[in-house]
């Protein structure tokens, strides 16, 4: 079927592109000289988006699609380094309160306008810091072009460097100014058929169905992108992927596609693999709140005594298929920088709990100790299944349980703008720098009415804030870490919200699918760096 | 005056009847001694998860994909499947009967306005409204049973407004206008007993689409967490169903031999009771 030819990787002249196969075999794949040509069809484990461009996000359906034609200033890889896209480099000014971003030369937008500083400083303050960064850039004051290639952002308190780059290699897609300059962003036309400087051109979307992207013949990277036509298709469950992989419909297809018992089946066929790598600036994790404004919740100690009954194994090993493993903290283990494996856990162990929940007051009445209902986002069906299992769990330490599994809208609107819940069960997700989006779900500034994925236990602590606010302007990675390990172990402790496991994305390929890259996000990167090996 | 001897005799002469009715005796049987056969909260994870079938005596159905046992879920959701198929038959009928009635027995623009609203129910894709209904009004079951009864009452409407149109001007009818018997009393101690029978029939092909529609709200995610449903269980097996298919076939297989069944006793109904039937 394929013939695989084995040729050394050629020192590149990008210089960047370290060879990873995608794959079981790594090491006897790690250098080949990427091939040219083919098309590729790739999906996600999710659906269509709404626009194929969101201005302020709009979640990873909107993402995926959108930034294989907008690009960001750097990207990060897996190897915590950012690596150049359309900036060269980003630098700090001694006291961190300004950044001097040199631009990539002589790169063009799709339409063949240039791409210039005037670009750079649209976006940084008509887009980025109002719209697409949440909040994370309040503190920049201003952006000044000083060349055609030359940007200066000036920021009114200090700013770490690794924040700052993470932002701009996180939620800040570069958009024209020519396009968006003195229009409604939101509803823009060009959402749907966006205009970049990206490897990819947005040839077609037909709704319902695909999107297909060719090859920017003008990219700023000659060799890049490998393949000459992209597709992305969406299917509306797990299962058909499995099935569109296996009748060859299907090449590449990122965040847990197919049903996690499937993964082994395909992959053991050899004709498919399956790669965990990836997902280090996108990690997810089934987290569950306390409703802390509701009378029995908001004591901690009626919280932990609640943790103690829950067996974080059974969930990652039977309701994931041991695609997740048990949280210890808040942050995944898969963050190097921010994970502390010494915080405080809560181990499963029921007669604890009870005599916990008895020491609280709340002793077993008339057969049970109190009724409390759990909310599940349904958006998972693992959420569905960890709210069964964690009804039956607190039922088992004699508590009544009411559970509700509303479809997507309504639970987002039960759980982040209701807050009708005792306990909601939901995912938080977030990159490997905790400001704004792993913070914003403990901290008083977090508490937003109907914004999703925020503070929805309404937990508030002016002792944690000020750690976090510290933590926001400290320029000292060191100290940056020491912050963020004592706010976690508050966090650890006062236990508003939890991860409960930490979840295990996969990204499932064929076998002769190449990425010459070690994407740290690899469902938002530009996927320029894949080929086939056919 | 048909006796209960020669209907039993006419329905019995239908053996396909008779054995959709077997299915349903069965089908209430295992819902009435569920509770003594498996004691325990069927949602409960008992052993675990993906055991086949008449693999561990235990779990003689085997256990989903939490470790649950199917035959429990199979013994107590047959529970909910024949309280919501009842329960919504008899919303729908008494909306039906009430409606179709009134509409034809008063006619002018009673009937115009009932029936104009009919056609408006019948015009909205069922399912949809079923799930439109169910996510307004919350997943509980009490909300899908209303929700399918409101959904399925327009053919019985419409049939019991046919039937009440070839009666309403018959002799007998006239007659009691002419005694001075009230409208109420005319329409339910009169007519509507000579165009029952027809109802019936269809009402129990009603319970058999509540079944369906229940079904296929749990299978969506739209069911009641709290309680163990057929549909639901087909739901939760359909990511297995390359590996461990027995999930979704075991209630699969309950849904549709209870469904035939229904529909099998609907036409020995229909043998028994239509009057065009009954020479011989």
């Amino acid at each position: 079927m394929d013939t695989i030819s084995r040729r050394d990787l050629l020192a590149g002249a990008a210089g960047l592109a370290l060879t990873s196969a995608i794959g079981g075999t790594a090491s006897g794949q790690a250098a080949r000289t990427p091939k040219r040509g083919g098309t590729l069809v790739g999906s996600w484990g999710g659906f269509e988006p709404q626009a194929l461009f969101v201005p302020p996000g709009g979640g990873s359906s909107p993402n995926m699609t959108s930034t294989k034609v907008l690009e960001r200033l750097i990207r990060l890889d897996e190897d915590l380094q950012f690596r150049p896209v359309l900036a060269l480099s980003v630098t700090p000014a001694a006291d961190f309160r300004s950044y001097t971003i040199k631009l990539r030369p002589n790169v063009k937008w799709h339409d063949g306008a240039d791409f210039t500083a005037d670009d750079v400083v649209f976006n940084a303050m008509d887009y980025w810091k109002p719209i697409s960064s949440g909040g994370a850039l309040n503190a920049l004051v201003s952006a000044e072009a000083v060349d055609k290639e030359t940007v200066v952002l000036k920021f009114n308190a200090t700013v770490p460097d690794f924040f700052l780059k993470s932002i701009l290699a996180g939620r800040t897609v570069t958009i024209p100014k020519h396009i968006y300059a003195g229009k409604e962003m939101m509803t823009n036309p060009a959402n749907n058929l966006p205009i970049g400087t990206g490897p990819f051109k947005v040839r077609e979307w037909v709704r319902g169905s695909h999107v297909e992207y060719v090859r920017n013949e003008n990219y700023w990277d000659p060799q890049l992108p490998y393949v000459d036509k992209l597709v992305i298709r969406w299917w509306r469950d797990p299962a058909s992927r499995s099935a569109a992989f296996e009748a060859g419909q299907l090449d590449f297809a990122v965040f847990n596609p197919i049903p996690a018992p499937d993964v082994k089946r395909l992959v053991d066929t050899r004709r498919f693999t399956a790669v965990t790598e990836g997902y280090k600036n996108t990690a997810w994790a089934l987290t569950t709140y306390f409703n802390t404004q509701r009378e029995i919740f908001k004591r901690a100690d009626v919280r932990r005594a609640l943790l103690h009954a829950v067996d974080r194994e059974f969930i990652s090993d039977t309701i994931y298929f041991g695609r997740a493993k048990p949280a210890t903290g808040h942050i995944p283990s898969s963050n190097s920088l921010f994970y502390f494996k010494d915080l405080p856990t809560y181990s499963f162990d029921p007669d604890k709990a009870g005599k916990l929940l008895d020491a609280a007051g709340y002793p077993i009445r008339n057969g049970s100790r109190f009724t409390m209902n759990i909310v599940s986002a349904g958006w998972f069906e693992e959420n569905v299944k960890a709210g069964q299992y964690l009804r039956q769990a607190f039922e088992d330490i004699g508590i009544k349980v009411d559970l509700a599994i509303p479809d997507r809208a309504t639970s987002l609107k039960r759980i982040y703008t209701d807050y009708e819940f005792d306990m909601a069960i939901s995912n938080n997700s977030g990159p490997l720098e905790l400001a704004p989006q792993w913070t914003q779900s403990y901290t008083t500034s977090g508490i937003v009415k109907g914004a999703a994925f925020r503070n929805a236990s309404r937990y508030s602590n002016p002792a944690l804030d000020k750690l976090v606010d510290q933590y926001l302007v400290e320029t000292d990675p060191k100290k940056r870490q020491a912050l963020a390990r004592e706010f976690q172990l508050i966090l650890a402790t006062e236990a508003p919200v939890t991860s409960l496991v930490e979840i295990v994305s996969a990204t499932v390929a064929r076998s002769d699918v190449r990425v010459a890259a070690n994407y740290a996000d690899v469902l938002g990167e530009s996927w320029a760096h894949i080929w086939l090996d056919r | 005056m048909l006796t209960f001897w020669t209907f039993a005799r006419k329905f019995a002469r239908n053996r396909a009847a008779l054995l959709g009715l077997l299915v349903i005796v069965a089908v209430v049987v295992v819902a009435a001694m569920a509770p003594v056969w498996f004691p325990r909260n069927p949602l409960r994870i008992v052993g675990r998860p993906e055991i086949w079938p008449f693999v561990n005596p235990r779990f003689p159905l085997g256990t989903d994909s939490l470790g649950r046992d199917i035959a429990a879920m199979i013994a107590h959701g047959a529970r909910t499947t024949l309280m919501i198929g009842i329960f919504a038959s008899l919303t729908a009928s008494l909306i039906g009967i009430t409606v179709g009635s009134t509409a034809a027995y008063f006619g002018g623009w009673v009937d115009e306005v009932f029936m104009r609203i009919a056609e408006l129910f019948q015009t909205i894709p069922n399912i949809i409204f079923v799930l439109t209904i169910v996510s307004i009004l919350g997943q509980t079951i009490t909300n899908i049973t209303i929700a399918v009864g409101i959904v399925t009452w327009t053919p019985i409407a419409r049939l019991t407004r046919a039937e009440f149109l070839s009666l309403r001007d018959r002799e007998f009818v006239q007659a009691c206008r002419a005694i001075g018997m009230r409208d109420l009393s005319i329409m339910v101690r009169q007519i509507l007993p000579n165009a029952l029978p027809p109802v019936i029939i269809l009402s129990s092909l009603v319970v058999a689409s509540a079944i369906l529609f229940e079904s296929a709200v749990s299978f969506l995610g739209l069911g009641d967490p709290n309680v163990a449903s057929w549909g639901g269980l087909i739901g939760d097996g359909r990511t297995l169903i390359r590996s461990s298919w027995y999930i979704c076939a075991v209630p699969g297989i309950a849904i549709m031999a209870t469904v035939l069944a229904l529909n099998l006793v609907g036409d020995g109904l229909n043998d028994a009771l239509n009057p065009k039937l009954n020479e011989g």
